[in-house]
């Protein structure tokens, strides 16, 4: 059985307010969840605990040790002076690797053809449209060669070129076996990616 | 001309020059990474620490580095961590500590009797580089190159999003303290020549300049590098020739540098 995430008994506090409760998820190889929520409900929180970003209260996570995060898109993610092609490289920055091989740069050409942003490799990041760097984000995520993808709301904003684009790069990843986790407000994101799971969270717990 | 070969024969100048312009770059690429992860107050908090540490040093009458050094690295540890973890709170304790350090320094300087020492603290002295203090800046500079070459593609990480960094499961506390550090032992040395009151200029103010030239970071801190380099020799200069503090002279070379590349900056804009 190919595990790549097994999250138990999860708690995450912000203070002492508990935003996750006593949470369990276990995620297959080749398979996608997408987690769902009104505002609030701990979806960002969820994915940000899973990615190592905060701390869990209690319970245990393991997970595939090559894991992608691919946060949401903020203001600030633009004001930094680099051009594309250098973001999408320190996607494949690890643990014990200090500078980058051939098969990185290859690693990124080719996370860059596949979300079409190949044109955009040595354009500033400050003058890109927040779809854009959305895909820029993506493209990131993609060359570290992810078992597991955590993805947070990477639709937003993007139009239906783009999503159809995005959607087509996932369904390739799950194929690989790749596990996918995707927070989404977006009922239409739902239909169609064999596989998948709908996780909705409300209270700080995961109802399926 | 005359002069000048004059003045560089004198073996306190030369000192002055080669360690001055060498903190000078170690604190301006350090300053890349402040101003970009808008941390820009912690050389002006540890600074004034440092003044409090030297006054701390002088009235016990121990070696000032003795008591400078883990006290300013001990404090850059604290206001990282502070800044990092509470972000607006982090301006307001970097603006509480320094002041208290400030006033402490003062007092301690006040009731020592040690009085006179605090306009060489605050405003920095050529004279005052030792063998010592050169010797420091050589070790420093390399120290802060090496780390520049060796980690250059994590400190561009950290710098543009040290939580995807943290995700990646790279120790991003280990590279926060290096740079918490570097930037600690900049301040400490820095201010012998420049003053504490001064010191954060030295750091922060090239790395503005280049920001306002360059689309990339790797040529911001080589710009910034250079605009330091530049606007140190030009502030000793001025400060010889006009018989000013050394610190003064160069922080306003820093200005009219800064100053010049806005205008610059502004008029390709136009075009």
């Amino acid at each position: 059985m190919n595990e790549r995430l097994n999250l138990q008994h999860a708690v995450i506090r912000y203070g002492d307010n508990i935003v996750i409760n006593d949470v369990s998820l276990k995620v297959l190889a080749g398979e996608m969840i997408f987690i769902t929520g009104v505002n609030g409900s701990g979806k960002s929180t969820l994915t940000r605990g899973i990615a190592g970003l905060l701390p869990l209260s209690s319970g245990t996570l393991t997970r595939s040790e090559r894991m992608s995060y691919v946060p949401q898109v903020e203001e600030a993610d633009r004001d930094f002076p680099a051009c594309v092609r250098e973001i999408v490289m320190t996607g494949t920055q690890r643990r014990k690797k200090l500078f980058y091989s051939r098969r990185d740069r290859l690693n990124a050409d080719n996370a860059m053809r596949e979300l079409k942003i190949e044109n955009l490799s040595d354009r500033e990041i400050k003058t890109l449209s927040g779809g854009q760097l959305r895909r820029v984000f993506l493209a990131r995520a993609l060359c570290g060669e992810p078992e597991l993808l955590l993805l947070d709301e990477p639709c937003a904003g993007l139009d239906i070129e783009s999503h159809r684009i995005l959607f087509g790069v996932l369904e390739k990843l799950l194929a690989n076996g790749c596990a996918i986790l995707m927070v989404t407000h977006a009922d239409s994101d739902l239909d169609g990616v064999k596989n998948s799971r709908v996780i909705t969270i409300s209270g700080g717990k995961i109802h399926e | 001309m005359n002069e000048i070969l004059e003045l560089l024969s004198y073996p306190f100048v030369i000192r002055a020059i080669v360690a001055g312009s060498l903190i000078s770059i170690c604190a301006s690429v350090l300053g890349v990474i402040l101003v970009l992860k808008h941390y820009s107050l912690i050389g002006h908090g540890l600074s004034e620490i440092g003044f409090a540490s030297l006054s701390i040093a002088s009235a016990l009458k121990v070696p000032a580095m003795m008591v400078s050094t883990p006290s300013v690295i001990a404090a850059s540890f604290v206001i990282m961590f502070v800044s990092q973890r509470y972000k607006t709170a982090g301006d307001i304790a970097i603006a509480i500590a320094s002041s208290a350090a400030l006033a402490l320094g003062i007092v301690i300087s006040s009731l020592t009797g040690s009085s006179s020492n605090t306009g060489a603290y605050l405003f920095g002295s050529v004279l005052a580089v030792s063998e010592g203090d050169l010797i420091f800046a050589i070790i420093l500079s390399l120290i802060v190159m090496s780390a520049f070459v060796v980690f250059y593609n994590r400190l561009f990480l950290m710098t543009y999003n040290e939580d995807y960094a943290h995700s990646l499961g790279i120790n991003t506390t280990l590279y926060q303290l290096m740079i918490s550090v570097l930037t600690a032992l900049v301040v400490v040395s820095g201010m012998r020549i420049t003053g504490t009151l001064l010191i954060s200029g030295v750091i922060i103010l090239p790395a503005v300049t280049a920001k306002s030239l360059a689309s990339r970071f790797k040529t911001l801190v080589i710009i910034s590098g250079v605009v330091s380099f530049a606007a140190f020799i030009a502030g000793l200069a001025v400060s010889f020739a006009f018989n000013i503090p050394a610190g003064a002279g160069v922080i306003l070379s820093n200005a009219a540098i800064l100053i010049s590349a806005k205008f610059l900056a502004m008029m390709i804009k136009r075009k």
